[in-house]
């Protein structure tokens, strides 16, 4: 904990640009399977889904909004019953999570009370507080888990076994169960699991492997809840990431592995990433939450991280990563304006950001790549060890590839308010 | 309270998102929750702007709301110091709306040296086009300023606006009108116009504005207060285009009579308008007439989407490209009476006015048409149906933001329709073809059609013996483990086969005589997924 303390950590105004809490409904609706998200929103809410994950509704999506009017604003609390039965003969979710957003909690609606009446015994409706004035993108992800919670069977004292916290697609998921296995540490399973009645137990002797850096509040209270035991690790990502993990887990189970041949296997692998990473000036605007343990890898990877941004950092649970990044300069919720005028003055390598602000920083020559693909690619674990190191080159690579966009010629016309002369 | 999947309008904030962002000088700065930013998302992506959106969320916490907070003042300074603009505009979100704050006074306590004004929409009540437009409305009676006539024949182009459907390539198709008319463009707003341009609108002769869902309520201003008239009907289609022309002409000389000038404006030769200056001005009389269109008398389109384009589609495919209506919507109610007024007599029932794409994928099954013409929606539902689908209406999607030129008004605008037309649907002969034989026009059908029946030639089912056994031969009689088998099949199908090869390389290489899960996963691990 000594260490920790060195790491500075600088807090800002968060006049920055990113998605609200809403933005994990895009990958949890496709994880859990028989799971419907419904949203208690506005047009607004409804807009964005459809806008900034760039999702196009499948034949029978498995979220959608209950759209607010303006009738709507004077009722006592929501109507909803009518539109659960709708769901409910439409799509048959065994679970449905109703999502809070901004308009219906600055109206106070008691999400709570609200989910006790609509829920059957057959049909759990969970209140999930996801809205844009407290939650940023992958952070009610952390919400629909402890909402989860309560229907994880206890686990029985004498199990001793890992619970993989956070939502991976199945490849990742049967790796992961492999290297336990391997290792010889009993698994009884990933939360959330594919389906609502498969959820793993657990309990006192649960040990609690969090997986993604976005899900801090749903480990503290399982860790008060049930008196698991969280692992306080790297997490799973990059050589150095993946080795520490499971290194860390295997001591959990009184096992002792020497991982470092097999991180050194790894490093070498992605030899030619490295090398071309070495040096590079890399910086983090802040989006996803992903950027410590990204700052981490790239450090490691021989980058210079010239700022790490990130819209919540939780000291207590991100230790082991800030630990690693001493002499990082990190920022908490930081000011878009600022970071601009840095990135003008220092012009950095590669620059991380969110997809606002990709194609306007491009624009002014920086060479881009969209956190957001941080989220949604399989970059855990030893097999997720080249997409990451090979997803970090390829914005590099490619600018040197293109003929240089030295006259502003190139961005006339483009965009109507745009200065003729930039 | 309604259970909503996909809406075709956006909001009130995105509306004026779309204004502030065609503008010049302008930045909007929005009091509202994180979330509610997405609205720049949609211009940098779909339009891919090289430069920053002309708005900024001052973003509003849970906390700042328990404590009483309120940043707007410090963001306001922060975009006055970074952007410098002419004119700020600070507007709320649905949520913020709720607060009741008084934005004016906070705005009057922040001492900006920038002109900084406040509006406010009910977002609850008003949606993207009606923001839009009382936006722009609001603009234009604050800027525009009384102002000597140009000397030569003018227009300003009203209602083209970021995010517009295709109106960067209607912008340059009436630019290329204009210019073969010999009529000066005064201004083109929103799009591209700054403050000063605002203010001399009303140097223009007269306003042109094709779309129901922006412009008009500007022209009409323009109208009553400057006592500039507008032209209002839409250019889509050649005759359209030619009578569009024609009033355009008439009105500019009944100014000039009116201004006492005596710059009249005449009809140039139609070749005019061509491209290269010396062809017809539009392909589509010809194409209409030539035999292989004759099958179009038998074919049926459905026509959804905002006003302006439904009520111009249908036009155009009946009139024009000589097809039969088999129905018509838009999403756009407030527009519908118009819309209805326009189609009367081209629909066998009643316009559809629904904002639900459910009811419209419901009307395309029933009607089964040949062609759908509607958004991005459409060409989705039509795609579950496999109906042919072309999108002509916004809302936008980033397949709508081209780089080519595809106009949808003006000659140029009914070529590219009619080309759109005849390559999306099922073809004259083709179809003839594919209705007789079945799928025998289908070349990956009848690939596999051959090698069931063995009826290709002897040389090519003898290589493609030999290549199957080459294949064989290559994985070296590499067994797969059921548990192997299982972890491959979860491998998205368009790389399965991929991975299958890479594997049992790897595996032969290695010494490995069957693949089981583990093998697939050391192979993943040592290849880099």
């Amino acid at each position: 904990m000594n260490s920790n303390q060195a790491v500075e950590i600088i807090r800002e105004d968060n006049i920055n640009h990113s998605f609200c809490g809403l933005a994990s409904v895009g990958w949890l609706y496709q994880k859990i399977k028989d799971s419907f998200f419904l949203i208690l929103g506005t047009h607004t809410c409804a807009h964005f889904i459809q806008n900034a994950l760039g999702m196009m509704i499948f034949a029978r999506p498995r979220f959608g909004v209950a759209l607010m009017e303006e009738s709507d604003l004077s009722k006592e609390s929501p109507q909803l019953k009518p539109l659960i039965e709708e769901i409910k003969s439409d799509h048959h979710p065994s679970v449905i999570f109703l999502m809070s957003s901004c308009t219906p909690e600055v109206m106070k609606v008691d999400f709570e009370a609200l989910c006790r009446t609509l829920s059957t015994p057959e049909l759990p409706v969970l209140p999930v507080p996801a809205s844009g004035l407290d939650f940023s993108f992958s952070q009610s992800e952390d919400s629909v888990l402890q909402a989860l919670l309560p229907f994880s069977a206890v686990a029985d004292d004498s199990e001793k076994k890992v619970v993989f916290l956070g939502s991976v697609n199945d490849t990742i998921a049967d790796d992961f169960m492999a290297e336990a296995e391997k290792i010889g540490i009993p698994v009884a399973g990933f939360l959330p699991s594919n389906h609502f009645n498969d959820l793993p137990a657990i309990g006192k002797n649960t040990v609690v492997a969090p997986l993604q850096p976005y899900l801090s509040k749903v480990a503290l209270k399982i860790s008060r809840q049930r008196g698991a035991n969280i692992l306080k690790t790297l997490f799973p990502i990059g050589p150095d990431g993946t080795r520490r993990f499971w290194e860390d887990l295997a001591k959990e189970f009184d096992i002792q592995i020497d991982l470092s041949e097999r991180e050194q296997m790894a490093w070498e692998r992605i030899k030619t990433h490295t090398d071309r990473l070495s040096g590079k000036r890399v910086m983090l605007t802040a989006d996803t939450l992903m950027e410590l343990p990204l700052a981490r890898f790239l450090k490691h990877a021989g980058a210079d991280v010239v700022e790490c941004s990130s819209s919540y950092i939780n000291k207590k649970f991100h230790a082991p990563e800030l630990e690693q990044l001493q002499g990082v300069k990190i920022v908490e919720k930081p000011n878009f304006s600022r970071q601009v005028q840095d990135l003008a003055d220092n012009q950095p390598d590669l620059v991380i950001t969110s997809l606002m602000s990709a194609n306007p920083l491009a624009g002014r020559g920086h060479v881009v790549k969209w956190s957001m693909e941080f989220v949604l690619m399989p970059i855990l674990g030893w097999s997720g060890v080249g997409s990451l190191a090979e997803m970090l080159t390829r914005p590099l690579n490619r600018k040197q590839h293109l003929h240089p966009l030295t006259d502003p010629v190139w961005k006339k016309g483009i965009m109507p308010s745009m200065d003729q002369n930039i | 309270m309604r259970l909503a999947y996909w809406i075709y309008e956006g909001t009130a904030h995105h509306g004026i998102g779309r204004i502030a962002n065609s503008l010049r000088d302008v930045q909007a700065v929005f009091h509202a929750p994180l979330g509610d930013d997405y609205i720049n998302v949609v211009h940098t992506m779909l339009e891919r702007t090289p430069d920053f959106p002309r708005s900024t969320t001052s973003v509003l916490t849970g906390r700042d709301l328990a404590q009483g907070n309120n940043r707007l003042p410090e963001t306001l300074r922060q975009v006055e110091a970074r952007f410098k603009p002419e004119l700020i505009v600070v507007s709320a979100s649905c949520s913020t709306t709720l607060l009741q704050e008084d934005l004016q006074t906070v705005i009057g306590n922040t001492g900006l040296k920038t002109d900084t004004m406040l509006f406010e929409q009910n977002p609850f009540r008003v949606q993207e086009n009606e923001a839009a437009e009382n936006f722009f409305t609001h603009l234009v009676k604050r800027f525009a300023r009384k102002q000597e006539k140009t000397p030569k024949p003018s227009i300003n182009f009203i209602g083209p606006a970021s995010l517009g459907f295709h109106v960067r390539s209607d912008v340059i198709a009436m630019r290329r009108m204009m210019a073969a008319l010999g009529v000066e463009i005064n201004v083109i707003a929103p799009y591209g116009a700054s403050m000063g341009d605002l203010k001399r609108l009303p140097a223009a002769w007269l306003n042109v504005a094709p779309y129901r869902e922006l412009g008009l309520e500007t022209a009409a201003y323009l109208e009553n207060d400057f006592g500039m008239p507008s032209l209002q009907s839409i250019p889509v289609g050649v005759q359209s285009t030619l009578s569009w022309l024609e009033q355009l002409i008439d009105m500019l000389n009944t100014e000039a009579e009116k201004l006492g000038s005596n710059e009249k404006v005449i009809m140039p030769e139609l070749t005019e308008f061509s491209l290269d200056g010396q062809s017809a001005p539009s392909g589509v009389p010809w194409f209409t007439h030539s035999a292989d269109m004759e099958s179009f008398s038998m074919k049926k389109a459905f026509v959804f989407g905002d006003a302006t384009r439904t009520v111009a589609l249908v036009k155009f495919l009946h009139d024009e490209l000589g097809m039969q209506i088999s129905g018509a919507g838009t999403y756009l109610e407030k527009h519908a009476d118009w819309v209805r007024s326009q189609l009367q007599g081209y629909l066998p029932d009643e316009l559809i006015v629904t904002e639900s794409f459910q009811k419209i994928a419901e009307c395309i099954e029933d009607q089964m048409p040949d062609i759908v013409c509607g958004t991005q929606m459409e060409r989705h539902s039509c795609r579950k149906l496999d109906v042919p689908c072309l999108v002509t209406s916004a809302p936008t999607h980033i397949e709508n933001h081209l780089l080519g030129y595809y106009p949808l008004i003006g000659f140029d605008g009914a070529d590219v329709i009619a080309d759109r037309v005849y390559t999306t649907a099922k073809l004259g002969l083709e179809k003839h073809l594919i209705d007789f034989f079945g799928d025998a026009g289908l070349e990956y059908k009848e690939k596999q059609g051959e090698q069931a029946n063995g009826t290709g030639s002897s040389a090519e089912t003898h290589a493609k013996g030999n290549q199957e056994n080459a294949s064989s031969d290559e994985s070296g009689g590499m067994v797969w483990t059921p548990d192997g088998e299982e972890m491959l099949k979860k491998v998205p199908f368009f790389v399965r086969n991929k991975v299958k090869r890479n594997t049992e390389k790897y595996a032969l290489e290695k010494g490995y005589t069957e693949i089981t899960a583990e093998v697939l996963r050391e192979t993943k691990e040592a290849l880099g997924a």
